[in-house]
């Protein structure tokens, strides 16, 4: 991206742009190279040691602190399998599909390679990862099963979890009481009218959003108000499912707050604002927020973290949900060396190296193990999404996710704007998807 | 001397124009030196209570900017040096040098022009990875990774670019035919006509071509980030991209990894801004 400060605006405008057309135009390169796949790695060799040297692509780990981290953990990996040498590549999830998709179509795979959670099926389906060889209902003794799940495709294990990342509610305790409310909202009815109630306006300037459904990723947003309300991105066969009733009726929650009830204006704040979080600074009662705001929270207000005049809940209104994105780890079906590559993936998803990722970015372990770990003890935001993983779901699902998240901002925009209502957004969006879905 | 009100307009809405494209580099330049308290203050504070000046070193010490400030000059300075060798000479045989084919040739360079891009991404990286007897290739590109990972394929592809041709071809086209006669009365050959009399002529050109390049050069991301694995052939545009992450930007540092980033254009445009616009002013003559 350019970086002078102009361009690099613009730049960041049309990168989901890019990234689609970029997307789309590798798409058939990585079938065509990716071929039917390879075999699944063995757990060793003829000797019972694994060897060779094996490339690693790891979109988090990055900075000179993170870059220290894993090199640390690799040292560690070093001694237990000395054998096997490792090269990084470290990159950022921007620039991740990117990556991924011209190695592979280019014919040199990394052989192990993390990604997002929703990104195995699309790989999964084209023969780029090797099965692990795992069996799903024996890693639910290690993980949730809703953390096992996102690396399951047609029963197989392709991918081993490392950490997770999670969006749910957050709210100010403080602003609760002065408004004489002492408890999270639990179903949207009254997530609506806290909000209402919650929101403060001086000489029609919105001043303090009564719920903040703007600071996160819109379909981000979207998707655990969906899920709440009884909504399913896809059928069990992979067909489109969030043009359901429940899926319009989620997004009309977003609508009504932006438009009925005014309880946020859109443009108040967007993802990654440089101006801060506006729940940070009183600008808001609550949100839906990543996990990571805690961090946030400790940095520039200590405190609301000394005085706990911060809470969570999950969304809640048919059954409670909670998002969950995170990182996993695969083996490339065409590793030369599918072993070590194994080994590799095994040593990033157990303990210490999933808790030292973990520590680097604020995120939730994967590992059940790690709920007792101090650093678990000592972030209630960690906590709470640890303690809610009963009601995690991911997106994601089918093939052509890759190709079809894209859209869903545009397409929860229109709504928000007025410019289309939730329903014929949806629509739109669904039929655009089952065009994807139907190429692919 | 009496001012005209018209003369006043104009240098009011030049100054105007001034304001609005200096402001995002004002901004830029201002919040590299902010707190994180004060970057992400509601509403934005504008000028700094505290000067964090540590934040450029803090920035310089998140990644091995120093190696990929290196590595990006040198690309820059090659590309540039390569396109402006082979594109005057380009530039001028599709000019000045009759021979069949030649408005087909011409046509077809700027055609490649109108390739987007991206499309051409996977194809190149198939190209540079097939390259014969480099990184344990053999005569037909197999065995090995031929280019990738190496300075070939940062300095190679995009080293000459259609643009460059295209812009010494109208300025060596708008150029007296009676110079080139002359010398070629005087008995010089077709080489040095072109280097010692025509080329000399076109300096806006070059101006324009050399910053052009060079500026691309300077902020090209993708390609070097996708052929690349080692860090110490990343490039500055990638290093910057570390400040952003999925879950946070690290504002203050990137504004000031921007600020040192953007330098170089700077000075560089400084020392060729009017040839700069006299090559703009003049490309379409002919």
């Amino acid at each position: 991206m350019p970086r002078k400060a102009s361009l690099h605006m613009a730049s960041q405008t049309s990168a989901v742009t890019r990234r689609t057309v970029l997307g789309a135009a590798f798409g058939l390169g990585v079938a065509a190279a990716a071929g039917c796949g390879g075999p699944a790695p063995s757990s060793s060799t003829d000797t019972g040691e694994v060897s060779g040297t094996i490339r690693l692509l790891t979109p988090i780990f990055e900075g000179a602190e993170g870059q220290k981290t894993l090199e640390g953990l690799l040292a560690t990996f070093k001694q237990k399998h000395p054998k096997v040498t490792v090269e990084v590549d470290y990159t950022t999830y921007a620039k991740l599909n990117e990556k991924l998709t011209t190695s592979i179509a280019g014919g040199r795979p990394y052989d192990v390679m993390l990604m997002g959670v929703g990104w195995i099926p699309p790989f999964a389906a084209k023969g780029v990862l090797a099965d692990l060889g795992e069996s799903a209902d024996g890693l639910t003794s290690r993980f949730n099963k809703r953390v096992v799940d996102p690396g399951v495709y047609q029963g197989k294990v392709y991918a081993l979890p490392i950490m997770l990342d999670t969006r749910f509610g957050i709210y100010r305790k403080d602003i609760f009481a002065e408004a004489g409310l002492s408890a999270a909202p639990k179903n949207f009815d009254e997530l609506r009218d806290m909000g209402r109630k919650l929101t403060k306006r001086e000489g029609g300037k919105l001043v303090r959003a009564g719920v903040d459904i703007l600071s996160n990723d819109l379909r981000q947003t979207f998707l655990p108000l969906m899920w709440a309300n009884g909504g399913e991105l896809f059928t069990p066969d992979g067909k489109v499912a969030f043009n359901s009733p429940a899926s319009v009726a989620a997004l009309q929650l977003m609508t009504d707050i932006i438009v009925t009830d005014k309880s946020e204006d859109f443009g108040y704040t967007q993802p990654g604002a440089a101006t801060g979080i506006p729940l940070v600074q009183g600008r808001a009662a609550m949100m839906v927020g990543h996990n990571n705001v805690w961090l946030e929270i400790e940095k520039n207000a200590p405190d609301l973290v000394k005085d706990g005049k911060i809470g969570f809940f999950p969304i809640a209104n048919t059954r409670a949900a909670m998002f969950q994105g995170g990182t996993l780890g695969t083996v490339a079906a065409k590793s030369q060396h599918p072993a070590a590559a194994k080994a590799l993936v095994q040593f990033l998803a157990d303990s210490d190296a999933a808790l030292a990722a973990c520590k680097q970015r604020g995120n939730v372990p994967a590992l059940k193990a790690l709920e007792s770990s101090e650093y678990v003890k000592a972030n209630p935001s960690v906590q709470f999404a640890m303690g809610n993983l009963d009601s995690a779901f991911s997106e994601g699902g089918v093939p052509a996710w890759l190709e079809i998240r894209g859209d869903f901002k545009a397409a929860i925009e229109s709504a928000l704007l007025g410019k289309k209502s939730p329903q014929q957004a949806l629509d739109e969006l669904a039929a655009k998807a089952t065009q994807v879905m139907a190429r692919s | 001397m009496r001012v005209k009100p018209s003369r006043v307009l104009l240098h009011l809405i030049l100054a105007t124009g001034a304001l609005i494209m200096i402001v995002p580099f004002a901004w830029m330049l201002i919040s590299s030196l902010k707190s994180h308290a004060e970057i992400s203050a509601y509403p934005p504070v504008i000028w700094p209570t505290e000067w964090v000046w540590s934040n450029y070193p803090n920035a310089m010490g998140f990644a091995p900017f120093g190696t990929y400030f290196r590595n990006s000059l040198l690309i820059a300075i090659g590309h540039t040096v390569i396109n402006l060798a082979l594109a005057t000479m380009a530039g001028y045989a599709l000019a000045r040098v009759p021979f069949r084919g030649r408005s087909l040739i011409f046509m077809a360079i700027l055609g490649t022009m109108m390739i987007p891009t991206y499309t051409k991404i996977v194809p190149q990286y198939l190209i540079a990875k097939g390259m014969p007897f480099f990184g344990g290739n053999d005569y037909l590109g197999r065995g090995g990774f031929g280019w990738l990972d190496s300075w070939w394929v940062l300095i190679v592809p995009g080293a000459l670019t259609p643009f460059a041709i295209f812009m010494f071809r109208q300025f060596y086209l708008s150029l007296p035919t009676e110079l080139e006669e002359a010398a070629r009365i005087d008995g010089m050959g077709e080489f040095a006509i072109f280097g010692r009399v025509m080329t000399p002529l076109v300096k806006p050109a070059i101006a324009t071509v050399a910053l052009i390049t060079f500026e691309n050069s300077w902020n090209n991301f993708l390609w070097p980030l996708i052929v690349t694995t080692r860090d110490d052939l990343r490039v500055i545009q990638v290093g910057l991209a570390a400040f952003q992450q999925v879950e946070k930007t690290e504002w203050a540092y990137l504004m000031a990894g921007s600020t040192l980033a953007t330098i170089p254009m700077i000075v560089l445009f400084l020392f060729t801004q009017r040839y700069f616009v006299q090559g703009f002013a003049t490309a379409g003559i002919k």
